[in-house]
């Protein structure tokens, strides 16, 4: 007598993760996408060397430049140049390097301190429960960008101080997400069984609980980090975020607002580059999630 | 005297597309249904018996096409119908009941609005105009709430479907069925969702109907125990095919295929209380890699290398089919 | 839904508010620097002098006692003295908050009518071309930054096209007496015609900037739970019913399909809320979220700080009357 296993997916024997990487290999979309993270992340981390120009070098003579298919560009400044002369390309090749950073900085510690805080909720509940989930109810109670703000404000601008202002804000999601998927994962058997032969509650949570968790929160982080980038522009556009001259797309796009009449170049090439990168993180993000969390995909 | 055949399905095939490609649930299914009859379709899920009745009734999900075959009812051919002929058969000439009521309600619409669409949608002997439009609707609600055993049909028709027990809900789906007298109808699983005790109940009140409005009735269930107690013919579905079919008592008595075996055995039955059940080993195979062989051979006790060739459906005796090549041993 | 539910929910509010206001609070409490200074300023002040400003102000109290009085404060309406105005905070803020909420309210309108309709299309023509237009569309929209899409929208449409007004509420030559301080009404109390069309033009690119992202989220959520609902058996129940596919269309499915949208509405609202800073200060709509912006920059802390109060309340009950709208909306929940 044979029993025959019906499989779901593709090639039957096959891990499930390479299964996974399979659905999301096929989705051309979502490739192509990920190719254009990894290209803008390649451009932050070579800056030095593929940046035509010193970003902060500023020379009047070079003010409101058009970029080189308009008349008066010239190939030395492609994109053209900002009001006080500066090489718009290498700002934007430099203004990566902030984008990038404080995107991934703050989605790191906003994972990992979401992952503690939600599994101690989830698994541990009580008073730690109660806690946390309080602490969470009250954040969740700001708009992101007045809290964000306010928190700027009252800091005062530079690099860490963003970092900062968002992590406070930020871990709330993955934390929700992991006390959410913690709840559910207590009650099912592999929890019990290492409950019942004695395992620690830290053993437990990091050891069973997480490794089966982590691929939802890791979809989670991706999307978030899309948003993370606009609100670190959107700070340094209001003037909140990396103090000049550190080349940031947000205080590009702000520094072109008071040209658009006659220099339109300034703001848009910053802004398009801001779209083109969240997009980016965007699609692929869904396609990680179609893949990799099938509950999610549509 | 030979009753007027009522439905008559051949040869049908419905196929899915499906991210890993076409999966044929339906391969090549006949059946004839006379007036009055009931019908049992029995099988596994994923023999395809909901598919078969989704595709007489038009409702094959957006994904699924009916490749070829015939499907008449009286007479008339629903796969030449346009989409608002076929909407016209539907309630009004061949109903359908769902496995969960809970779900099959739509849970932000009353009771009395979900049993009035259906007549809007299909009376057209109700009085044009409004007063007198709205009291016939609402009096035959009435009626067809007191028909399906529902205590104070007046107060309960300005109920939520969620406000109902488990039971209720299934006779209120039931009554909506049956608004407009059909003359057939498809009841899909209609106890699986329910207490054991509230399923003898549903079904005696269904086969109560059936007589008293003349109606046919196809029960679809995965339990043959049904199908013993209210069909007059057994038909037994298998990964997409018929493979046999005869009247219910030779069916259980002396079934002629090994999945129907295997299906009996797998029954709990009082008498035997204390031994274990007989599950079917293995699983219904995977549609998309079927080949030429007898479909149950994986799982079969009697196969034979003979197996390995195409089977066909054959009449042993009128009336009587099955699709096995020992059909003859295992009698 | 029975009263005593209700309250219960609306109680459950009150830590959430406390603790919103304490983070408010903290805000202004931890920020470097001496009040006392900032509001001297320049000016040369004896020891005295600030000894004495520092007691009427109350920061020689313990921190918890400056929460305790900031909060009966708060709940009278006192958020103290905008040092800048030098009039009460929220006296300014008062005048301010019309031309925000009128703001908010037709970006939420834009929102509605552009994403419903393209959500369900969108569902219906599930993987047809229309179909990923409207998901390429609200990909961008969730992706844009709303401060370039404002941009984008003032060098098109108000310098190239000259369609509409670069910034401001109204030109000068309309003169609009205020009765309820929402332009769109006082024109047409006046039967200023003229002038309401006027005000429209100045309206339509900030409420476009900051009505286009939720138009994508929204117009998501609608496509998601159409094609869920589209999916459902009652769905499938109505057509062996044999209704008339307008009836399941509008009757059972687009009403349960909306639920979820109206309620996403409402929390998204809140959103919107935050993305008047930055919408305003593009198209220098004269409302709180600019009010706010250039207080920062004038360190005028006590404005910022009943501002970001004012939002957070206003969002966690937008959060409430979400919740109680998704309950009444769905006869199954019960509360």
């Amino acid at each position: 007598m044979t029993v025959i296993a019906s499989s779901t997916a593709g090639a039957p024997g096959l891990p499930i993760w390479r299964q996974n990487l399979r659905v999301f290999c096929a989705n051309k979309s979502a490739l192509f996408a990920s190719a254009v993270v990894v290209l803008f992340v390649a451009m932050a981390i070579i800056a030095p060397i593929i940046a035509p120009h010193d970003p902060n070098d500023t020379d009047l003579f070079r003010r409101l430049q058009p970029p080189v298919w308009k008349e008066g560009g010239d190939w030395a400044y492609i994109l053209g140049c900002d009001a006080l002369g500066r090489d718009i390309l290498s700002r934007l090749i430099y203004g990566s390097r902030i984008s990038i950073f404080i995107g991934a900085a703050v989605v790191l510690f906003a994972t990992v301190i979401g992952i503690l805080a939600g599994l101690a909720a989830g698994y541990l509940r009580g008073w730690v429960d109660v806690v946390i989930s309080r602490i969470v109810d009250i954040l969740l109670g700001f708009p992101y960008l007045i809290f964000a703000i306010g928190l700027m404000a009252m800091m005062g601008p530079g690099l860490v101080n963003i970092v900062l202002a968002l992590v406070y804000k930020e871990w709330v999601i993955p934390c929700r997400v992991v006390r959410g998927e913690t709840l559910a994962a207590r009650e099912q058997e592999y929890v019990e069984a290492a409950r019942a032969v004695g395992a620690s509650s830290g053993h437990i949570m990091l050891r069973e609980i997480l490794p089966n968790i982590l691929s939802a929160v890791t979809v989670i982080s991706t999307v978030r980090m899309a948003n993370v980038i606009i609100m670190e522009a959107s700070l340094s556009f209001l003037g909140l975020g990396v103090q000049p001259p550190t080349a940031s797309w947000g205080e590009m796009v702000a520094g072109g607002r008071e040209f658009i009449m006659e220099a339109w170049w300034v703001s848009t090439f910053p802004g398009l580059a801001i779209l083109a990168l969240v997009l980016a993180i965007n699609v692929a993000s869904q396609g990680l999630r179609d893949a990799f969390d099938p509950r999610f995909a549509e | 005297m030979k009753k007027r055949v009522l439905l008559e399905v051949n040869a049908l095939k419905t196929t899915f597309s499906t991210r890993a490609g076409p999966v044929t649930a339906v391969d090549g299914v006949s059946l004839t249904l006379n007036e009055g009859e009931c019908l049992g379709v029995v099988g596994e899920s994923g023999s395809g018996k909901s598919v078969t009745f989704a595709s007489v009734m038009g409702l094959v999900r957006a994904n699924g096409r009916i490749e070829e075959g015939e499907i008449r009812f009286m007479g008339r051919d629903l796969r030449a119908m346009s989409a608002e002929e076929l909407r016209l058969v539907r309630g009004r000439e061949i109903a359908m009941t769902m496995q969960d009521a809970l779900t099959a309600l739509n849970p932000s619409l009353r009771i009395d609005e979900q049993l009035a669409e259906m007549m809007e949608a299909h009376l057209d002997d109700l009085p044009v105009f409004g007063p007198a439009r709205k009291r016939a609707i609402r009096d035959r609600s009435v009626e067809m709430l007191r028909l399906v055993g529902i205590p104070s049909p007046e107060a309960r028709l300005q109920q939520y479907p969620h406000e109902f027990s488990g039971g209720m809900r299934q006779r209120i789906m039931i009554a909506i069925a049956l608004a407009c007298r059909p003359k057939l109808l498809i009841a899909d699983e209609p106890t699986t969702a329910l207490d054991v005790t509230i399923q003898a109940q549903v079904l005696d009140l269904i086969s109560d109907l059936r007589r008293e409005l003349g109606m046919s009735v196809v029960f679809i269930t995965h339990d043959l125990g049904i199908v013993a107690e209210h069909c007059d013919r057994v038909m037994v579905m298998y990964a997409g095919q018929v493979v046999e079919e005869g009247e219910t008592s030779e069916i259980i008595e002396q079934c002629r295929h090994p999945y129907t075996r295997a299906l009996l055995a797998s029954i709990p039955r009082p008498e035997l209380r204390g031994q274990s059940l007989n599950p079917i080993p293995g699983n219904v195979p995977d549609l998309r890699d079927v080949t030429n062989e007898c479909r149950f051979r994986s799982r079969c006790a009697y196969a034979v290398p003979a197996c390995s060739r195409p089977v066909m459906m054959r009449e042993i005796a009128p009336g009587r089919k099955t699709r096995c090549i020992r059909d003859g041993e295992l009698a | 839904m029975n009263p005593a539910k209700f309250f219960q929910r609306l109680l459950q509010l009150a830590p959430v508010l406390l603790g919103v206001s304490f983070i408010a609070f903290m805000m202004l409490a931890m920020t470097p620097g001496d009040p006392v200074a900032l509001i001297i300023g320049e000016h040369a002040a004896t020891p005295e002098q600030i000894e004495t400003l520092r007691r009427d102000l109350g920061l020689n109290q313990p921190l918890l006692q400056r929460f305790a009085s900031f909060l009966a404060d708060a709940v009278t309406g006192n958020f103290g003295t905008s040092f800048y105005h030098r009039r009460p905070v929220a006296e300014v803020i008062g005048e301010r908050l019309p031309a925000t909420i009128e703001l908010s309210l037709v970006a939420l309108i834009v929102a509605l009518v552009t994403s419903i309709p393209l959500g369900v299309l969108a569902a219906i023509r599930k993987n047809t071309i229309f179909d990923r237009i409207a998901t390429l569309f609200s990909l961008v929209g969730v992706s844009m930054p709303g401060f370039w899409l404002g941009i984008l929208l003032i060098m098109i449409f108000a310098v190239n096209l000259q369609l509409f007004p670069v910034a401001g509420r109204i030109g000068f030559s309309h003169e609009v007496d205020p009765i309820t301080g929402f332009m769109l009404i006082d024109t047409l109390l006046h039967r200023n015609f003229a002038a309401f069309g006027e005000t429209l033009r100045y309206i339509a690119l900030p409420a476009v900037t900051l009505g286009l992202p939720m138009a994508a989220i929204l117009m998501r959520v609608t496509r998601t739970s159409m094609l869920e609902v589209l999916q459902q058996d009652y769905v499938t129940f109505a057509n062996a019913k044999g209704l008339k596919p307008r009836r399941i269309f509008f009757r059972h499915a687009l009403k349960n399909a909306l639920i979820p949208t109206v309620s996403v509405a409402a929390i998204e609202t809140g959103s919107l809320l935050g993305g008047n800073m930055i919408v305003e200060t593009i198209f220098g709509w004269p409302g709180l979220g600019r009010l706010v912006v250039e207080s920062i920059f004038v360190r005028n802390y006590p404005l910022v700080q009943a501002a970001v109060l004012l939002y957070a309340v206003t969002y966690v009950l937008l959060n409430f009357i979400a919740d109680i709208l998704y309950t009444l909306l769905n006869p199954r929940v019960k509360l």
